[in-house]
């Protein structure tokens, strides 16, 4: 009986025991976490609390940092390995999961963290090279001495928070994932200057898809379903602008090459979504005489943000901006004398060539006639709680073959058997660019550090003190032959390698130009007379026409209009086919919601604001319509096509009324554009009225598609959602449905003392429990922006400033 | 049997303090069971009340010295909803913890005990 009731009881108390113990399945040990003396209940509001004193091994020397009221600390280091050994340190300290989280994410290692179900994503993220390609650029940042020594600085910076950890106050997402950092390298620096360039530049792979479309419908339909320039522009340079030089372009090969690749992804409409706004107007159209830049860099929203704002200063620099978590310096910022922003290139740097292999060994493969060897590179992938999976890939000169002809690929316009050719690939060194921007007095200066930049191309906008305004399309990009790197390439065959740069000089740019003001908004650079071949994903034009119409009419600007600016929500595209849409529609045909929903429409100014019930009528007619024209079309015995670009679209509305393509081919009548225009309009508003019940207030724009903050690791809880924001794909403002968003809206006002005005939506903790993990949110969402406090000494006042810390080296 | 509590807290407390480990609403009740206890349901109320005070008082201290944003984000993680059932929730899982390690210390006593 006695040992009858210990089984029992201690049974039970062991099932607790292991239970509270273990992680199981989405839950995180429950002990540990629950426990409130070293679980959640430490990462709290009163780790906010600003410390005086900060005892760090590592510096050589005291450091001062003012903290103002959003928490931006303002760092104040004697010397420039201080400078950045603190902003590893504080960037660490209120941010140290999320660099972490990113890089492991980046480098093929969810795995290690969540198990097996990331081992597809982190196969893939090997395949493709990632660590090899962050591997190739630090021994470029590690060779020059300045990018060295700062990185090492950093580093040791982030090690040095790290080490002060003990479990209970380990940042929240440990807690709950169960596991503990690991010591920062510079390796996963050089890692998070490849995770934004693969994020920037990797929706130029769909070369695969061009591939399918000429063999399903011929040069002459491809190029006008499918057209490299787009049918609207109004280019980064402005139309007309003389290019004086004697390009050296390439000649296209003799070659009729057909791509083997068979593979097909089925249509899916593809939208480009990483965008940014980029401008800078000249001293005289504003009222103080002075240049003024803004930027609104667009990216995926999550939190914590992608972002940390932050102040460097030592003797030989004083910046502010945004920074990255993970990488020093300022990205996006200004000094005294400068400032300067970045919107995203979108030409193409990824290539495919398709490869024969000698035989299954992989270890050889066809180049000109000769047999050459592969580079393997064997990757272990360790998977918590299973067996470490290797994985072999197999590089060629080109770069690595990142599915082999058996194999279903992760990405699906990813071309089996053919090898992806990267500038971000290449050894390169980024960082010295922003380590030179930061320390920028005048144009000359902003020219020399844009030359060390390669990958991601962007647009660097920048504006001086001294009153010159410019604009360069920059990075490394290939020198193509007319068509090159479209489609599939003959990897066998060298005349289909990059033939070699476009010379820097060479590259789209203006200075001062006439109009008085240079921007950009990720369109198509030039306009059709630029000698080089340029190819990729630009965006729509309307949102840099629209920048463009509204700098054009402004004079005497202030800081207040350019705020104003980055908050338009006129939509040109709405402005531009609406009228013609709504003259198509036959009144006497439509029901009375029909009625009142086209009533909605007539009377609306194309403004995308979240309280207006016309701009989710139009987005859903729009899109019914789209579908009803194209649909029917995209069938091909190759399989599906893409559906055209929303561009090519509109044109063909626009200048081909009585087009084929708006009869439904599935239907014995002939349907034309105005049956389409009220078919769609009609099923728009039937599934408007199914999804969101009968025309009401739950049809705002704000309601119907608001904005999604996630947790950068998904965890449920710790993101914002249904944020009520304006705008649309091509507003200023800019919201897209996969909850891409102006990510840091920046307006900088040069001049004897220099003014700036800044917000992201987040925060600067990266600790769900701070009250500053979503401060800014709200005011994001409302168009609010905050005076950024730009400090020149340790000793300034401010009523803005919430604290001081003073970080003691060894003594 | 309330100065056992008190005096369970307090070792509990102590030992928190000093290292991070969840379990000491374990161990110390299970001590307790194999030292002290007079009877199952005294190995098990004291355990239960003693753990239960221990997390409850840390989760209320915790909660109103800044833990209102972390508490909302994990109920709201835990599907919770609210912060005073999850305050409730950790409470029960430490009076289960400690109740029945307090009890099953004093069954192994009684269980090892030569008649």
């Amino acid at each position: 009986m006695r040992w009858l009731s210990l089984i029992l009881s201690a049974g039970v108390a062991l099932g607790l025991f292991y239970f509270l113990n273990f992680p199981h399945d989405v839950l995180p040990p429950l002990g540990k976490f629950l426990n409130p003396y070293a679980g959640f209940w430490q990462n709290n509001a009163a780790s906010d609390k600003i410390p005086s004193v900060l005892d760090v091994r590592g510096l050589k020397d005291s450091v001062m940092v003012l903290w103002d009221d959003r928490r931006v600390p303002h760092i104040f280091a004697r010397n420039d390995y201080d400078l950045y050994f603190a902003q590893g340190y504080l960037t660490a300290c209120d941010r140290l999961w999320q660099m972490e989280f990113q890089i492991f994410a980046t480098a093929g290692r969810l795995s290690e963290i969540v198990g097996k179900q990331a081992l597809d994503y982190d196969r893939f993220l090997r395949r493709i090279g990632m660590v090899y390609a962050a591997e190739n650029s630090l021994k470029e940042m590690l060779t020059h001495p300045e990018t060295r020594t700062i990185l090492e600085a950093y580093t040791a910076g982030v090690n040095g928070y790290i080490h002060s950890l003990s479990s209970k106050n380990l940042p929240l997402e440990y807690k709950i994932l169960d596991y503990k950092p690991e010591a920062w390298t510079p390796l996963k620096s050089a890692l998070l200057v490849k995770y934004m360039a693969w994020s920037l530049t990797s929706y130029n792979i769909k070369d695969l898809f061009i591939t399918r479309a000429l063999a399903a419908l011929g040069e002459a339909e491809t190029a006008r379903l499918y057209p490299r320039y787009p049918p609207f522009t109004d280019p980064i340079i402005p139309p007309g602008t003389p290019w004086n030089f004697h390009p050296q372009i390439p000649e296209k090969p003799k070659s009729d090459f057909q791509p083997a690749t068979r593979a097909m992804p089925n249509s899916i409409e593809f939208t480009p979504h990483l965008g940014s706004n980029n401008w800078a107007v000249s001293g005289e159209k504003t009222s103080s005489g002075y240049p003024i830049l803004c930027n609104d860099p667009h990216l995926v929203l999550n939190l914590p943000s992608i972002w940390y704002e932050i102040q460097l200063v030592s003797p030989q620099v004083n910046v502010y901006g945004v920074s990255l978590p993970g990488v020093p310096f300022v990205i996006t910022g200004f000094n005294s004398e400068v400032a300067w922003g970045l919107t995203n290139a979108e030409t193409d740097v990824i290539d495919w060539y398709e490869i024969e292999f000698k035989d299954d060994t992989k270890l050889e493969y066809l180049y000109d006639d000769k047999w050459r060897p592969t580079t393997v590179r064997i990757e272990k992938i360790k998977v918590r709680g299973e067996r470490t999976v290797l994985d072999t890939v197999y590089y060629t000169h080109h770069g690595p073959v990142v599915y082999q002809k058996t194999e279903a690929p992760f990405d699906k316009w990813i071309p089996p058997g053919s090898a992806m050719r990267w500038t971000g690939h290449d050894p390169s060194n980024e960082s010295l660019t922003f380590l030179k921007l930061n320390r920028a007095r005048d144009y000359d200066d902003y020219f020399e550090a844009l030359s060390h930049y390669d990958c991601p191309g962007q647009n660097f906008a920048f504006a001086s003190t001294e009153g010159d305004i410019a604009i360069w399309h920059n990075g490394k990009f290939p020198l193509r032959w007319q068509g090159q790197g479209r489609y599939i390439n003959d990897g066998r065959n060298s005349t289909y390698d990059w033939q070699g740069w476009i010379p820097r000089a060479q590259l789209p740019h203006i200075k001062n130009p006439n109009r008085g003001f240079v921007s950009s908004a990720n369109q198509y650079p030039t306009d059709e007379n630029y000698p080089y071949y340029l190819t990729g994903s630009y965006l729509p034009f309307e949102r840099g026409a629209r920048i463009n119409e509204r700098l054009a009419k402004m004079e005497n600007i202030t800081p207040q209009d350019m705020i104003a600016l980055q908050n338009d929500v006129m939509d040109l595209h709405a402005r531009k086919i609406l009228p013609v849409l709504l003259s198509l529609l036959d009144i006497q045909s439509l029901t009375q919601d029909e009625i009142q929903s086209y009533e909605e429409l007539k009377s609306w100014n194309y403004e995308y604001r979240a309280e207006l019930i016309a701009p989710t009528i139009f987005e859903y007619w729009w899109k019914e319509l789209s579908n009803m024209i194209w649909l029917d079309d995209m069938k091909s015995p190759l399989g599906e096509l893409q559906i055209p670009l929303r561009d090519v679209t509109t044109s063909l509305i626009l200048t081909e009324p009585n087009s084929h393509y708006f009869d439904i081919r599935t239907t014995p009548d002939k349907e034309t554009l105005s049956d389409l225009a009220i078919k769609s309009f009609q099923s728009a508003i039937k599934k408007l009225t199914e999804e969101l019940g009968s025309l009401d207030y739950n049809w705002e724009w704000g309601k119907a598609r608001g904005t999604d903050m996630n947790h950068l690791g998904r965890i449920p809880g710790l993101g914002r959602t249904g944020l009520p924001t304006n705008g649309s794909e091509c507003t200023v403002n800019m919201k897209h449905p996969l909850f891409v968003g102006p990510s840091w809206r920046m307006v900088v006002a040069l001049g004897e003392e220099v003014k700036a005005w800044g917000i992201y939506p987040g925060g600067q903790s990266g600790n769900p429990g701070s009250q500053f993990y979503d401060n800014a949110v709200d005011d994001w969402v409302a168009g609010k922006i905050y005076e950024l406090l730009y400090l020149k000494s340790p000793h300034d006042k401010h009523e803005l400033l919430a604290g001081k810390t003073v970080m003691w080296g060894e003594k | 049997m309330i100065i056992d509590i008190i005096i369970c807290l307090a070792v509990m407390l102590f030992l928190q303090l000093l290292t991070p480990f969840w379990w000491w609403i374990m161990m110390v009740p299970f001590l307790y069971g194999i030292v002290k206890a007079r009877s199952g349901w005294k190995g098990f109320g004291v355990g239960m009340a003693s753990a239960g005070l221990l997390w409850l008082f840390g989760s209320l201290y915790y909660w109103l010295t800044g833990g209102g944003i972390i508490a909302q984000r994990v109920a709201m993680m835990m599907k919770l909803g609210s912060p005073l059932l999850l305050i409730a929730a950790i409470t029960l899982v430490a009076v289960l913890a400690g109740g029945f390690a307090g009890n099953s210390g004093y069954f192994l006593r009684t269980a090892l005990r030569r008649d």
